[in-house]
């Protein structure tokens, strides 16, 4: 009995890996898309739990900046919700100038963004100022 | 015995005056504060904050000749069942614009217009002032935008005890020479609780 109940959490864990992989830049949401070996109506709760355990969440893979045509300093995170459930948070850039020092600015507020499940998520933030030159970013959550 | 029980309850009584829920005083930085129905200073920071970005990522404000823009504020219409005075959103929207430097705004015309400064020049048919001190004629500049906006309430209800409400934050700006709009944005707001929280 114990052996059996190994062999189907190693088959779960090995089959993750084995789910037909479709165009990445398309993201087929749990309940649309076929399902897999790997998420599916029994293994869903179970690798659901699992992360949940595990403690997954954001991951911010990149962070570009670039100037624009009217020379204000853009920035934009590109980033993975490892974690099933859709995460909600609030972000805040602070625009830095040459000096390293903060520049006051309305832009500068806590905005909220939600990122589904799963998925890459991006979004963007523009200085007002073109005295902008680097940035700070901080995070919390969505109250 | 009587009279030492009421002084004791007495007692306790003024001790227990200063005890009520304290007022505080909110962190407007680091607000954690639970969401309300109607809309609060947050949700105006985040509006103006979203459509500035747009603004200011839309090139739209790039003169050819590097000069700034004069911009007159127009109508922001409250189309909300709340008593807001829409300068919470165009103040932070006019200050960015003045501060990036690529745009300055008419105090001479427009529904928010400054009367004395109609009234000061009207000094110049005035013996009393030093006609050197006072604004000459054909000397104010015509603005070349107009920015005007909306913002608006929609009250849905969800279910007996659930209700939602949303909250548009709508700007344009338009060219006065040709009318034609340069750049429009808008921002929505949604919020969703029990039907007993009042949004106005």
């Amino acid at each position: 009995m114990k052996k059996s109940g190994i062999l189907l959490i190693t088959l779960m864990i090995l089959a993750c890996g084995c789910s037909k992989q479709g165009d990445s830049r398309i993201h087929m949401r749990e309940g649309v898309g076929s399902d897999t070996l790997a998420s599916n109506i029994v293994t869903r709760p179970v690798t659901h739990a699992f992360s949940a355990l595990t403690g997954e969440g954001l991951i911010v893979k990149e962070a570009v900046t670039r100037r624009n045509a009217a020379g204000f300093l853009e920035l934009f995170i590109v980033g993975y919700n490892e974690s099933y459930n859709t995460r909600r948070f609030r972000y805040k850039v602070t625009w830095l100038d040459s000096d390293g020092l903060p520049i006051d600015t309305k832009t500068s507020t806590w905005k909220a963004f939600s990122a589904t499940g799963k998925t890459t998520f991006s979004f963007k933030a523009v200085a007002s100022r073109t005295e902008a030159v680097d940035f700070t970013m901080d995070t919390k959550k969505w109250e | 015995m009587k009279t030492k029980i009421f002084n004791f309850v007495m007692l306790v009584c003024l001790f227990t005056a200063g005890c009520g829920e304290q007022v505080t005083n909110i962190d407007v930085i680091n607000d954690d504060g639970k969401a309300v129905m109607a809309l609060d200073y947050r949700n105006f920071d985040e509006a103006a904050s979203t459509l500035l970005e747009s603004l200011f990522s839309s090139g739209r404000l790039k003169k050819q000749d590097g000069s700034r823009y004069v911009i007159a504020t127009g109508r922001i219409k409250n189309d909300t069942m709340q008593r807001i005075d829409t300068d919470q959103l165009m103040v932070k929207i006019e200050r960015e614009i003045t501060n990036s430097g690529l745009g300055v705004f008419t105090a001479a015309v427009g529904p928010g217009s400054d009367k004395l400064l109609q009234d000061a020049r009207e000094l110049r048919d005035s013996d009393e002032f030093d006609q050197s001190t006072t604004a000459a004629k054909k000397t104010l500049i015509a603005p070349e935008l107009t920015i005007a906006g909306k913002i608006l309430q929609r009250n849905i209800r969800v279910d007996r005890s659930k209700q939602q409400v949303e909250y548009y934050f709508q700007l344009e700006l338009s060219e006065v020479k040709t009318g034609l709009s340069f750049w429009q944005e808008e921002v929505i707001v949604g919020k969703r609780g029990p039907q007993r929280s009042v949004a106005w």
